[in-house]
Protein backbone atom coordinates (compact mmCIF):
# COMPACT_ATOMS: atom_id res chain seq x y z
CA UNK A 1 0.00 0.00 0.00
CA UNK A 2 2.87 2.26 1.38
CA UNK A 3 5.10 1.44 -1.88
CA UNK A 4 1.82 2.30 -4.25
CA UNK A 5 1.32 5.49 -2.88
CA UNK A 6 4.76 6.12 -2.78
CA UNK A 7 4.67 5.38 -6.70
CA UNK A 8 1.72 7.43 -7.70
CA UNK A 9 3.75 10.44 -5.92
CA UNK A 10 6.74 9.85 -8.31
CA UNK A 11 4.68 9.39 -10.74
CA UNK A 12 3.14 13.23 -10.64
CA UNK A 13 6.30 14.40 -9.67
CA UNK A 14 7.44 13.30 -12.96
CA UNK A 15 4.76 14.46 -15.00
CA UNK A 16 5.07 17.89 -13.40
CA UNK A 17 8.72 17.90 -14.14
CA UNK A 18 8.80 17.14 -17.24
CA UNK A 19 5.95 19.91 -18.12
CA UNK A 20 7.75 22.52 -15.89
CA UNK A 21 10.58 21.51 -18.40
CA UNK A 22 8.95 21.75 -21.03
CA UNK A 23 7.05 25.35 -20.31
CA UNK A 24 10.45 26.71 -19.57
CA UNK A 25 12.18 24.92 -22.41
CA UNK A 26 9.62 26.41 -24.61
CA UNK A 27 9.11 30.25 -22.95
CA UNK A 28 13.44 29.95 -23.23
CA UNK A 29 13.42 28.83 -26.90
CA UNK A 30 10.85 31.95 -27.28
CA UNK A 31 12.73 34.33 -25.28
CA UNK A 32 15.83 33.62 -27.63
CA UNK A 33 13.77 33.84 -30.70
CA UNK A 34 13.07 37.86 -30.14
CA UNK A 35 16.76 38.78 -30.55
CA UNK A 36 17.31 42.41 -31.97
CA UNK A 37 20.03 43.94 -33.51
CA UNK A 38 21.77 47.18 -32.97
CA UNK A 39 24.95 48.13 -34.37
CA UNK A 40 27.43 50.84 -33.36
CA UNK A 41 29.79 52.23 -36.32
CA UNK A 42 30.68 55.74 -37.47
CA UNK A 43 29.72 57.18 -34.05
CA UNK A 44 26.02 56.13 -33.80
CA UNK A 45 23.90 53.47 -32.92
CA UNK A 46 21.98 52.26 -35.81
CA UNK A 47 18.90 51.32 -35.97
CA UNK A 48 18.85 54.42 -33.46
CA UNK A 49 15.31 53.69 -32.47
CA UNK A 50 13.99 49.94 -31.90
CA UNK A 51 10.32 48.85 -32.32
CA UNK A 52 9.87 45.65 -29.68
CA UNK A 53 6.76 44.21 -28.77
CA UNK A 54 5.34 45.18 -25.21
CA UNK A 55 4.81 42.18 -22.92
CA UNK A 56 7.41 40.20 -23.89
CA UNK A 57 11.23 39.28 -22.87
CA UNK A 58 13.55 39.91 -25.64
CA UNK A 59 17.38 39.87 -26.13
CA UNK A 60 19.40 43.09 -28.01
CA UNK A 61 22.52 41.82 -29.42
CA UNK A 62 24.94 44.72 -29.47
CA UNK A 63 27.40 45.08 -32.07
CA UNK A 64 30.36 47.09 -31.80
CA UNK A 65 31.90 47.70 -35.14
CA UNK A 66 33.86 50.66 -34.24
CA UNK A 67 37.36 51.18 -33.31
CA UNK A 68 36.61 52.27 -29.86
CA UNK A 69 35.54 50.85 -26.70
CA UNK A 70 31.67 51.94 -26.18
CA UNK A 71 29.32 51.30 -22.98
CA UNK A 72 25.80 50.71 -24.20
CA UNK A 73 23.99 52.05 -21.01
CA UNK A 74 20.09 52.63 -20.13
CA UNK A 75 19.25 53.71 -16.90
CA UNK A 76 15.58 53.30 -17.57
CA UNK A 77 16.58 49.94 -17.99
CA UNK A 78 18.79 49.29 -15.45
CA UNK A 79 22.00 48.12 -18.20
CA UNK A 80 25.45 49.45 -18.35
CA UNK A 81 27.57 47.19 -20.30
CA UNK A 82 31.03 48.03 -22.16
CA UNK A 83 31.95 46.65 -25.43
CA UNK A 84 35.39 45.88 -26.73
CA UNK A 85 35.61 47.00 -30.73
CA UNK A 86 35.12 44.53 -33.09
CA UNK A 87 33.18 42.54 -30.27
CA UNK A 88 29.06 42.01 -29.20
CA UNK A 89 27.29 41.49 -26.45
CA UNK A 90 23.64 40.39 -25.57
CA UNK A 91 21.60 42.35 -23.28
CA UNK A 92 18.77 40.35 -22.11
CA UNK A 93 15.54 42.21 -21.41
CA UNK A 94 12.53 41.32 -19.17
CA UNK A 95 8.92 42.27 -20.38
CA UNK A 96 8.65 45.61 -20.92
CA UNK A 97 5.72 47.81 -20.62
CA UNK A 98 4.64 49.82 -23.62
CA UNK A 99 6.50 53.09 -23.28
CA UNK A 100 10.15 54.19 -24.67
CA UNK A 101 13.54 52.76 -23.37
CA UNK A 102 16.06 55.82 -23.89
CA UNK A 103 19.98 53.73 -24.47
CA UNK A 104 23.52 55.87 -24.90
CA UNK A 105 27.03 54.91 -25.19
CA UNK A 106 28.14 56.09 -21.92
CA UNK A 107 32.02 56.23 -22.86
CA UNK A 108 30.92 59.18 -25.70
CA UNK A 109 28.71 61.89 -24.61
CA UNK A 110 28.03 63.07 -27.65
CA UNK A 111 27.31 60.07 -29.40
CA UNK A 112 23.34 60.54 -30.25
CA UNK A 113 20.77 58.42 -27.68
CA UNK A 114 18.79 55.70 -29.20
CA UNK A 115 15.35 54.44 -27.97
CA UNK A 116 13.56 51.08 -27.63
CA UNK A 117 10.32 51.60 -28.17
CA UNK A 118 7.84 48.98 -26.70
CA UNK A 119 4.01 48.78 -28.24
CA UNK B 1 60.68 17.03 -2.92
CA UNK B 2 62.47 17.87 -5.98
CA UNK B 3 59.18 18.59 -7.91
CA UNK B 4 57.76 20.53 -5.19
CA UNK B 5 61.02 22.76 -5.77
CA UNK B 6 61.03 23.00 -9.21
CA UNK B 7 57.61 24.48 -9.04
CA UNK B 8 57.89 26.63 -6.41
CA UNK B 9 61.28 27.99 -8.44
CA UNK B 10 58.86 28.19 -11.15
CA UNK B 11 55.98 29.94 -9.49
CA UNK B 12 58.27 32.43 -8.23
CA UNK B 13 60.51 33.16 -11.49
CA UNK B 14 56.61 34.06 -13.05
CA UNK B 15 56.02 36.27 -10.05
CA UNK B 16 59.33 37.91 -10.75
CA UNK B 17 58.54 38.38 -14.45
CA UNK B 18 55.01 39.70 -13.81
CA UNK B 19 56.70 42.90 -12.51
CA UNK B 20 58.20 43.39 -15.45
CA UNK B 21 54.83 44.21 -17.24
CA UNK B 22 54.19 47.98 -15.53
CA UNK B 23 51.20 49.72 -15.79
CA UNK B 24 50.79 53.57 -15.86
CA UNK B 25 50.10 55.03 -12.15
CA UNK B 26 50.52 58.66 -13.37
CA UNK B 27 46.98 60.80 -12.81
CA UNK B 28 46.51 63.11 -15.60
CA UNK B 29 47.52 67.08 -15.20
CA UNK B 30 45.20 68.97 -12.96
CA UNK B 31 45.67 71.83 -15.70
CA UNK B 32 42.95 70.45 -18.35
CA UNK B 33 40.18 69.66 -15.27
CA UNK B 34 36.59 71.20 -14.90
CA UNK B 35 35.89 69.47 -11.41
CA UNK B 36 32.72 69.48 -9.53
CA UNK B 37 31.99 71.82 -6.93
CA UNK B 38 30.47 70.53 -4.49
CA UNK B 39 30.12 71.28 -0.86
CA UNK B 40 33.02 70.71 1.51
CA UNK B 41 31.11 67.80 3.31
CA UNK B 42 30.13 66.10 0.15
CA UNK B 43 33.77 66.53 -0.99
CA UNK B 44 34.97 65.08 2.28
CA UNK B 45 32.76 61.97 1.12
CA UNK B 46 33.43 61.88 -2.60
CA UNK B 47 37.28 62.25 -2.38
CA UNK B 48 37.05 59.57 0.97
CA UNK B 49 34.78 56.94 -0.82
CA UNK B 50 34.43 58.22 -4.76
CA UNK B 51 37.47 59.67 -5.87
CA UNK B 52 40.46 57.20 -6.15
CA UNK B 53 38.73 55.36 -9.28
CA UNK B 54 36.31 58.47 -10.08
CA UNK B 55 38.64 61.30 -10.41
CA UNK B 56 42.11 62.58 -11.80
CA UNK B 57 43.29 62.23 -8.17
CA UNK B 58 44.00 59.02 -7.61
CA UNK B 59 45.92 57.63 -4.60
CA UNK B 60 47.96 54.60 -5.72
CA UNK B 61 48.10 52.54 -2.89
CA UNK B 62 51.30 50.35 -2.38
CA UNK B 63 49.60 47.15 -3.87
CA UNK B 64 49.46 48.98 -6.88
CA UNK B 65 53.04 48.74 -7.73
CA UNK B 66 52.63 44.81 -7.34
CA UNK B 67 51.95 42.83 -10.12
CA UNK B 68 49.05 41.31 -10.43
CA UNK B 69 47.31 43.69 -8.24
CA UNK B 70 48.81 46.68 -10.43
CA UNK B 71 47.02 45.20 -13.49
CA UNK B 72 43.53 45.18 -11.71
CA UNK B 73 44.07 48.39 -9.86
CA UNK B 74 44.98 49.83 -13.10
CA UNK B 75 42.18 48.38 -15.05
CA UNK B 76 39.84 49.75 -12.38
CA UNK B 77 40.92 53.18 -12.34
CA UNK B 78 40.64 53.36 -16.47
CA UNK B 79 37.02 51.90 -15.89
CA UNK B 80 36.03 53.96 -13.22
CA UNK B 81 37.24 57.41 -15.01
CA UNK B 82 35.61 56.44 -18.19
CA UNK B 83 32.53 55.52 -16.33
CA UNK B 84 32.47 59.02 -14.10
CA UNK B 85 35.55 61.69 -13.42
CA UNK B 86 34.83 64.27 -10.96
CA UNK B 87 37.61 65.91 -12.21
CA UNK B 88 35.74 66.36 -15.33
CA UNK B 89 32.93 67.04 -13.93
CA UNK B 90 32.64 70.71 -15.81
CA UNK B 91 33.11 69.04 -19.49
CA UNK B 92 29.78 66.89 -18.77
CA UNK B 93 26.89 68.25 -20.76
CA UNK B 94 24.11 69.01 -18.58
CA UNK B 95 22.13 66.00 -19.77
CA UNK B 96 25.19 63.34 -19.09
CA UNK B 97 25.59 65.24 -15.32
CA UNK B 98 21.91 64.24 -14.89
CA UNK B 99 22.34 60.57 -15.93
CA UNK B 100 25.58 60.33 -13.55
CA UNK B 101 23.51 62.02 -10.80
CA UNK B 102 20.98 58.99 -11.52
CA UNK B 103 23.12 56.28 -11.69
CA UNK B 104 24.94 57.71 -8.37
CA UNK B 105 21.87 57.82 -6.46
CA UNK B 106 20.80 54.20 -7.77
CA UNK B 107 24.26 53.04 -6.64
CA UNK B 108 23.75 54.45 -3.12
CA UNK B 109 20.48 53.06 -2.92
CA UNK B 110 21.58 49.72 -3.71
CA UNK B 111 25.00 50.06 -1.88
CA UNK B 112 26.66 48.45 -4.73
CA UNK B 113 29.07 51.83 -4.82
CA UNK B 114 32.02 52.01 -3.24
CA UNK B 115 32.51 47.91 -4.25
CA UNK B 116 33.11 45.75 -1.42
CA UNK B 117 36.82 44.39 -3.13
CA UNK B 118 37.47 48.69 -2.72
CA UNK B 119 36.18 48.65 1.12
CA UNK B 120 38.09 45.75 2.24
CA UNK B 121 41.20 47.51 0.82
CA UNK B 122 39.87 50.94 2.18
CA UNK B 123 38.34 50.75 5.36
CA UNK B 124 37.67 54.53 5.80
CA UNK B 125 35.66 54.39 2.24
CA UNK B 126 33.03 52.63 3.88
CA UNK B 127 29.78 54.81 4.02
CA UNK B 128 27.60 55.12 6.96
CA UNK B 129 24.24 55.62 6.67
CA UNK B 130 24.27 59.28 7.55
CA UNK B 131 26.97 59.38 4.77
CA UNK B 132 24.61 57.87 2.58
CA UNK B 133 21.82 59.89 3.45
CA UNK B 134 23.68 63.23 2.72
CA UNK B 135 24.74 61.77 -0.30
CA UNK B 136 21.65 61.25 -1.27
CA UNK B 137 20.17 64.32 -0.74
CA UNK B 138 23.05 66.10 -2.61
CA UNK B 139 22.73 63.89 -5.68
CA UNK B 140 18.51 64.45 -5.68
CA UNK B 141 19.39 68.07 -5.70
CA UNK B 142 22.01 68.02 -8.35
CA UNK B 143 19.18 66.08 -10.39
CA UNK B 144 16.60 68.78 -9.62
CA UNK B 145 18.83 71.80 -10.55
CA UNK B 146 20.29 69.86 -13.81
CA UNK B 147 17.19 69.11 -15.03
CA UNK B 148 16.04 72.59 -14.69
CA UNK B 149 19.43 74.06 -16.51
CA UNK B 150 17.95 71.37 -19.16
CA UNK B 151 14.36 72.57 -19.72
CA UNK B 152 15.54 76.00 -19.62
Amino acid sequence: MLRRSFVSAALVFAVFFLAAVFVLGAAAAYAENSVVEVRFENHHFSPASLQVPAGQALKIKVVNASSETIEFESFRLNREKAIQPGEAIAVRLPALSPGSYDFYDDFHQDVPQGSIVAK
Amino acid sequence: MTGRRTSLLALGFCALAAQLITVNRMNPAASSESPLAAPEQIETLLTRACYDCHSNRTRWPWYSRIAPASWLVARDVALGRKELNFSEWGSYYPQTQTRKLQWMGRMLRERSMPPWSYRLMHPAARLGAEDRAMLERWVESGISVSAQHISD
